[in-house]
């Protein structure tokens, strides 16, 4: 206990403390890129690093946004619904005949979209009081299906400026979506960790009623965690559609299952209120390697979504072994 | 003093009496979309349409069936939709193979048996967020069938299945008789047997079922592996309705399903729902896709109206639930 009264400024920002899953995932990580790297060298070459970070950056940026509903104690399954509609809506802003919209507007057309479907989840669970998995798993189908119909003619982009958000490289080598993924985990997790409402959050999640007794505007805080789960997943929308010139209904279907391997996996506990952004960037390297590492061994596509399936599993066992660990420590 | 309390009492049972019951309101909801439709386009009310849309309902009904005990308990299962697609592709394998048609019938009821045990037996040692499992077995068992088939479709015509799903009794489908049969049983056992009533225990106070000596665990158990059941008789009669065993025959399942049980007035907070409450809501949820179907309106639209109806349906149940409380 008299540690805690002597909180040091670097054990404030130390993100290694006894207590993270980060350290295992490293090692984890290095052992994987060794297993790798012995099959096939290829995986370790410049060009094969710059492909993989160059397929984070969506995953990553969503991760982000469904880790903060998460800590909240609820859940989001509309993130892949999101992504298709906003990259669909993009790609027509761009095919308006007859006028030229600016890149910014779309852009922002595109975040509003997130806000709005966002906004539409937190209004269910907090105000009319529906269970968020319910209530994501309709707007899911909505979504997609909305995305769908918006996609009836083909939907190409040309505009070069946009192509460049998503595929263009910072110094010549680091993908630019890679850098936007350091950008928002690095204010995300200042946000969650210096802040009242990232703290609160945490509380919201820990303990709802003891968070509700102590005046915090649980309800407001859920809002607003799944806005930003809207905002993220638009991100990754607007990302995807640079990324590949064009919009599509059937982009980010399965998308809520990689997500959420990648958030477990980085240690953000399902129960809400534990785990760290720091844990979920290492997720993400992690699952990004393996698929491109399965690829260069030459593991068959079908094959894929098995280790992804054991790899969440493998993951929640974890945090259910986790969770016990702690329940005994306090007892 | 006694005298007012016995008065309230009366009034609010009055009161209580003149409430609809939420099995009405559903019944009432359902003939109003039923003539929706049948105004929308005469079509709907055709033989043909009535007897496509049965059939059509056998297998979410068998699915919806076994949801309804074990989400009543506390449980869930998504891994249904690929479990069902494995399951198909695995039977006509085996048939392709040169096995016995009964026994690769057979084969593939114990595997998805199995799966459904295998579920349970996880999610109860260790504790764990049934949606969250059952997520991952969805997507490995997705990726298995796809690796069993090679990603195609796998023929299985024979026919005593095309018999089975072709032939009608009394003009109704033979298929429908299999659903009927599941209902009663499930509904015996959910009103009047001992089992049922522990499942209800179980889902409306699991301390208090545990401190009462109910084995949580073994019942839950239990009901993950009828729900493999269910999932192994109703690829039974998706490979006897579409002749192929295919490894996307799931994909489309589980939304539909999860709506018809929650429209029925399942909660995820367990404890409440009626065999009869699931049987309306899959009606329900057939008839708004059937009859989107026959209106030639695109798929999307169907896909658009379930969201849209899983949401109204469970926020009315939710607003009508706080309400009640409210009174109280």
């Amino acid at each position: 206990m008299n540690n805690r009264v002597k909180d040091s400024f670097w054990s404030k920002i130390n993100i290694f403390n006894k207590n993270s899953i980060t350290p295992s995932l490293i090692i984890v990580y290095l052992a994987m890129i060794i297993f790798f790297s012995s099959l096939n060298p290829l995986f370790v070459s410049l060009q094969n690093i710059k492909g993989i970070l160059a397929n984070l950056g969506i995953n990553g940026i969503m991760a982000v946004g469904l880790t903060v509903v998460i800590l909240t104690g609820n859940f989001d399954l509309s993130i892949g619904s999101v992504l298709g509609v906003t990259a669909v809506i993009c790609a027509k802003l761009f095919n308006i005949q007859n006028a030229t919209i600016p890149i910014p507007i779309i852009i922002l057309a595109g975040i509003m979209v997130g806000v709005i479907i966002g906004a539409l989840n937190g209004f269910l669970v907090t105000v009319v009081g529906i269970n968020s998995i319910i209530t994501t798993l309709g707007t899911l189908a909505i979504f997609r299906g909305l995305a769908y119909m918006y996609a009836t003619e083909a939907s190409l982009i040309y505009n070069d400026r946009f192509l460049f958000i998503g595929r263009g490289y910072l110094f010549k080598d680091i993908p630019l979506t890679f850098v936007y993924m350091i950008a928002i985990i690095v204010i995300m997790y200042l946000i969650l960790r210096f802040t009242k409402f990232g703290r609160n959050i945490y509380f919201t999640g820990a303990n709802f009623y003891a968070s509700k007794l102590a005046g915090i505007n649980t309800r407001r805080n859920i809002f607003v965690a799944f806005i930003i789960s809207g905002i993220a997943a638009s991100i990754g929308g607007i990302l995807m559609s640079s990324q590949l010139a064009f919009g599509q209904g059937v982009f980010g279907i399965g998308f809520e299952f990689r997500i959420l391997t990648i958030c477990v996996l980085g240690g953000i506990s399902l129960a809400g209120g534990r785990g760290t952004l720091v844990g979920v960037l290492v997720a993400t390297l992690i699952l990004g390697s393996i698929s491109n590492g399965l690829t260069l061994i030459n593991v068959p596509i079908n094959w894929r979504e098995t280790f992804q399936g054991l790899i969440l599993i493998i993951a929640i066992l974890i945090d259910s072994i986790r969770v016990r660990r702690r329940e005994l420590l306090k007892s | 003093m006694e005298i007012d309390k016995k008065i309230g009492e009366t009034l609010t049972k009055k009161r209580n009496r003149f409430k609809l019951s939420d099995t009405l309101i559903l019944l009432i909801i359902m003939v109003a979309i039923f003539a929706f439709f049948t105004l929308a386009n005469r079509q709907f009310i055709a033989y043909e349409n009535i007897s496509s849309m049965l059939r059509n309902m056998v297998i979410t009904g068998i699915l919806a069936l076994g949801l309804t005990p074990l989400m009543i308990a506390r449980g869930l299962d998504i891994s249904f939709g690929s479990n069902l697609s494995l399951t198909t592709v695995i039977i006509a394998l085996l048939y392709t193979a040169g096995v016995n048609i009964w026994i690769s019938l057979l084969a593939g009821i114990i595997l998805s048996t199995l799966i459904g045990f295998i579920n349970g037996i996880i999610i109860e040692i260790f504790d764990l967020i049934p949606i969250i499992l059952t997520l991952g077995i969805m997507a490995i068992l997705q990726s298995l069938a796809l690796v069993a088939s090679n990603a195609k479709t796998v023929a299985m015509l024979t026919d005593d299945l095309y018999y089975f799903a072709s032939k009608s009794i009394l003009k109704i489908p033979m298929p429908v008789f299999i659903l009927i049969a599941i209902i009663l049983i499930f509904w015996f056992l959910m009103s009047f047997t001992k089992i049922g009533r522990t499942i209800y225990v179980i889902g409306a106070n699991p301390n208090a079922a545990f401190l009462s000596g109910i084995k949580i665990k073994k019942v839950r158990i239990l009901l993950y592996t009828i729900m493999g059941f269910m999932v192994g008789i109703s690829s039974v009669i998706m490979i006897s309705l579409t002749g192929v065993g295919y490894p996307y025959h799931g994909v489309n399942l589980p939304l539909p399903t999860l709506s018809a049980v929650l429209l029925g007035g399942i909660s995820l907070a367990g404890g409440s729902g009626t065999i009869l409450g699931t049987l309306i809501g899959v009606l329900i949820v057939t008839m708004i896709f059937n009859g989107l179907s026959v209106m030639n309106l695109p798929s999307y639209y169907i896909q658009i109206f379930q969201g849209l109806t899983l949401i109204l349906f469970v926020a009315s149940y939710e607003i009508r639930n706080r309400k009640r409380s409210q009174s109280r």
